[in-house]
């Protein structure tokens, strides 16, 4: 075999392959418009090889001619899909040129059939045998055909055609693309022209051999295409990813793909779905069986959103309940589109479907712990009106959830404080952080009938897709009031048992206290009287006599009327005081239990101590307490060391202290507070309650009773109040 | 011995009541001292002649029931009226153990108080009394020789010339010139006096029988 025969025929097959490979792609994928026109410029090489390999092996000037003839109808093949692979492929190339050129050629063809012999010769006159590749082939003499200038007219158009397209791709960035398709078309095309016409014109004596430079062109565009079905491969493979991860996706967050074809009512749904209503994988599944597992209640009201989003073509969302075979009820929350497919596959439904049966059983949890609260709870929005109650807002209200919700909350407000409840609102809008209401007020809530009820109400900010809503919980604290009070009134009887109880203690030393001026007042009567019987009596000495008398009956008046107010319940209103004096009047009240007790008592009082603001009887109580514990405590001691410490300091620019301290065996060393506690004592006859109560009356002043170890040995107590507003400069 | 000479000391930390104690006694014409408290009492001197004190049971440091201890043990002998502005029953028995002659409760009838002050000064003066005639008594045995003394002793004892003669072994002329001096230097005309005189001074008898 010649080597033009080997060479052409596998440009022949080679191109024949690659185009019957395009027209395979073009089957499978008919908007393949570029591989079907490569497959038809493939099968134009293809055609055109065939024919050059004929005029080469031509034996007669007339079967050149016909050769010649032939040979145009797989060149308009070629050059008109050219064109049309350069409009579709690249998307260029002005479309009145393409026409052109592509009428130009067919014009050309026509002409090649009237003419005879062909487009080229008007008349061959014979063939040369001249060597080619190492054997003898034909090549032709004759006569030229001028009209073969409009062949070569539509070469020309043609590569200006490729050119402007090459350049339209290049400037829009896609510049491989222009060179490889545009450049290689123009850059071979040109040469297998030129050659084709030097050739054909005798001023080169080589036969037409361009197939092989068009071949060049069919392999770029090939190369050109291949990678195109490369790109396809990555996206394909792209997309089983991204299906994947859809797929997880979708499995992750319990949701149910499905696409119902609404014409063939058939449904395609991912297995996720399908366990979520409870279908086998394999089940067919159309409109009638995804319904039955709808429950029964919700049927009518899913149908009609389906049919509505098919009507409108618009999306549809909604909750609903599945009831499956075997009982299980869950909550779907769904959500779908129509949409209508233009390649007239009719309308499909794309839907999501969920299940939210947790989410919704816990918003049932927190609805039942809301209503099942014993506080009233209240959801107020940014407006002020109430959006949700509780049954115990309803009972502590007395109105009922349908007389609340929608109204304003001032409606719950007593009426005096609803002129300034908004601002109140607004303030809290401005700076929202859970906190108490009223800050230290004590707040009331009016119910339906009119009547105020103490209450307690925490407010905290919730942001909502409503914008900020405020939870008020509010707390009935009626009952806890009445036990306040109660308590008050246990502590103030306690108080006044303690009272009774020192009172007994110190009986014998308040008689005495009382018999000393008595005593005094009758003796001193006598002697006046005595002196008169004798006319011994100066106005001087009377005078003398009658002012001591009537001292000594203040003295024991203002005894009385301490042990009067120690005996009284009511304890009477405050007063300024010294403390000092209240420990002078408390000691002159402890002297003999002072005696009795050996004990000496020992006062360091500051000399200009600011007065307190209290209650006279209570402090008293206070001090009796400290100062006969003190004796107590100090039995123990031989008596030369039985000292009792009184002093009163100032204590920075508001407060005063007093201290009293002794040297017994001191305070319980593990829990010195312990003294404190109700019903702790020490003594035999002690009831407890004194240095319980001593506290309370503290507490109860602002100030504070603390107890301590001193340093030496002995207790010591502190009682701290805060000086008047009154005496502090 | 007369009754300026008696002397009433009154003891109480209340200043108040101690005036008008002390006026009370005054307006019965009692010499009065006057103390604040029992220390200061304890400081001074005791009194050459009948005296009492009125004192208060409830004092601070030294209370009553210590300062008449505390006087017991100085020798002192004042009588004791206490008074007391509500002192129980125990303190009141420790009291008159312990020798005090009243014991008052405040507010106490100035009546009574007079009148036990009275009498603790009656006694005072008996007391003393009592001691100015053994004084005495005593002086006078001092200046009889111890033959004499022993001769006392027998013839308080009842013994007769005789026998106290054959005792000392002399003569019955003998003992009856020391009798005689006896008597002369006690100042006593009868046996019977002598007896009574020498049971004042606390002399006891010795009898060989």
């Amino acid at each position: 075999m010649s080597w033009v025969t080997v060479i052409w025929a596998m440009i022949a097959s080679a191109c024949l392959t690659l185009a019957l490979v395009h027209v395979l792609v073009w089957l499978r994928g008919r908007e393949a418009y570029a591989n079907l026109l490569f497959a038809f410029t493939a099968f134009g090489t293809a055609g055109f090889a065939g024919c050059e390999l004929w005029m080469m092996r031509a034996e007669s000037p007339v079967e050149f001619g016909t050769a010649l003839r032939w040979t145009h109808v797989p060149v308009w093949v070629l050059i008109v899909s050219l064109v049309g692979f350069v409009r579709f492929y690249l998307q260029a190339g002005r479309a009145w040129l393409a026409w052109t050129v592509c009428g130009v050629r067919t014009f050309s063809l026509i002409l090649d059939f009237i003419f005879s012999p062909n487009l080229n010769y008007r008349e061959l006159s014979g063939l040369q045998q001249v060597p080619f590749l190492g054997e003898t082939v034909a090549i032709a003499d004759g006569v030229r055909n001028p009209w073969m200038l409009l062949g070569h007219l539509s070469l020309l158009l043609l590569m200006i055609f490729v050119l402007d397209a090459a350049i339209t791709v290049w400037k829009r960035g896609d510049r491989r693309r222009a060179a490889m398709v545009g450049g290689s078309i123009a850059f071979f095309v040109i040469a297998a022209a030129m050659e084709a016409i030097l050739s054909i014109w005798g001023i080169i004596h080589v036969p037409i051999t361009a197939s092989p430079f068009f071949m060049v062109t069919v392999a770029a565009m090939s190369y050109e295409l291949s990678q195109n079905v490369l790109r396809a491969e990555r996206l394909s493979s792209d997309l089983r990813d991204s299906q994947q991860r859809m797929a997880l996706a979708t499995s992750a967050a319990n949701l149910g793909l499905w696409v119902w074809e609404v014409s063939k009512d058939e449904i395609w749904m991912t297995d996720k779905g399908r366990a979520l209503f409870g279908f086998a994988p394999e089940t067919r599944l159309d409109y009638a069986t995804l319904l039955s597992r709808v429950h029964p209640e919700d049927r009518p009201m899913r149908d009609a959103a389906l049919k509505r989003a098919i009507q409108t073509k618009d999306e549809y969302a909604m909750e609903y309940r599945a009831l499956l075979p075997d009982g299980t009820l869950r909550w779907i929350a769904a959500r779908g589109k129509c949409i209508n497919d233009s390649d007239g596959k009719g309308n499909r439904l794309f839907g999501v479907s969920m299940d939210v049966t947790a989410q919704n059983q816990a918003q049932e949890r927190f609805r039942l712990v809301v209503e099942a609260s014993p506080n009233g709870i209240i959801l107020v929005d940014e407006q002020g009106r109430i959006v949700l109650v509780n049954a115990s807002a309803e009972e502590l209200f007395g109105y009922g959830r349908e007389d609340l919700v929608g109204q304003a909350v001032e409606l719950l407000v007593p009426e005096n404080l609803r002129g300034v409840h908004p601002d109140h609102r607004a303030g809290f809008h401005a700076a929202p952080a859970a906190r108490a209401m009223g800050a230290g007020r004590e707040l009331f809530a009016r119910r339906k009938d009119g009547t105020e009820i103490p209450v307690e109400i925490g407010i905290s900010p919730i942001q909502s897709p409503e914008g900020t809503l405020v939870l008020s919980v509010v707390v009935d604290i009626s009952a806890r009031k009445q036990a306040e009070a109660e308590a008050t009134q246990h502590l103030k009887e306690l108080a006044y048992l303690s009272r009774v109880a020192i009172m007994g203690e110190m009986a014998g030393s308040l008689a005495h206290e009382l018999n000393q001026p008595l005593g005094a007042i009758v003796t001193n009567a006598g002697a006046a009287l005595r002196f008169l019987e004798r006319d011994n009596l100066s106005g001087e000495k009377l005078q003398e006599v009658l002012q001591d008398i009537a001292a000594d009956g203040r003295r024991a008046a203002e005894v009385i009327r301490t042990m009067k107010g120690m005996g009284r319940k009511e304890t009477g209103a405050r007063q300024l005081l010294n403390l000092n004096d209240v420990i002078a009047e408390s000691l002159r009240l402890t002297r003999s239990e002072a005696l009795a007790h050996h004990c000496t008592v020992v006062t360091e009082l500051h000399p200009a101590l600011p007065k307190v603001d209290a209650n006279l009887v209570q402090i008293q109580e206070v001090f009796l307490n400290l100062i006969l514990n003190a004796f107590e405590a100090s039995d123990e001691l031989p008596t030369d060391r039985r000292r009792v410490i009184i002093g009163t300091e100032r204590d920075g620019d508001s407060a005063v202290r007093a201290s009293v301290r002794d040297f017994g065996i001191g305070l319980p060393g593990d829990l010195p507070e312990r003294v404190f506690d109700r019903f702790f004592s020490t003594k035999r006859e002690g009831m407890g309650i004194g240095l319980f109560i001593a506290r309370s009356i503290a507490n109860a002043h602002a100030g504070t009773l603390l107890a301590e170890n001193a340093e030496g040995g002995g207790a010591r107590f502190w009682l701290r109040l805060p000086t008047s507003k009154e005496t502090r400069v | 011995m007369t009754l300026a000479d008696r002397l009433v000391y009154v003891v109480d930390d209340d200043p108040s009541m101690l005036k008008a104690i002390g006026r009370l006694l005054e307006s019965e014409d009692y010499a009065v001292e006057m103390f604040t408290s029992a220390r200061e009492f304890l400081g001074r001197a005791a009194h050459n002649g009948p005296t009492c004190v009125v004192l208060d049971l409830n004092m601070p440091e030294l209370n009553g029931l210590e300062l008449q201890e505390a006087l017991a043990k100085m020798g002192r002998t004042e009588w004791v009226i206490f008074i007391t502005g509500g002192a129980s029953v125990a303190t009141c028995v420790q009291a008159m153990k312990a020798g005090a002659v009243d014991y008052l409760p405040k507010p106490f009838e100035e009546e009574d108080l007079l009148r036990a002050v009275e009498r603790a000064l009656e006694r005072s003066s008996e007391q003393w009394l009592q001691r100015l005639q053994r004084k005495e008594v005593r002086d006078r045995v001092a200046t009889l020789t111890p033959r004499e003394f022993d001769v006392l002793k027998s013839v308080i004892a009842g013994m007769l010339n005789k026998q106290i003669a054959a005792q000392f072994g002399t003569t019955e002329g003998t003992i009856k010139v020391h009798r005689g001096r006896v008597m002369q230097k006690m100042g006593v005309a009868s046996v019977a006096e002598l007896v009574v005189l020498a049971q004042r001074a606390g002399i006891a008898p010795t009898s060989s029988l």
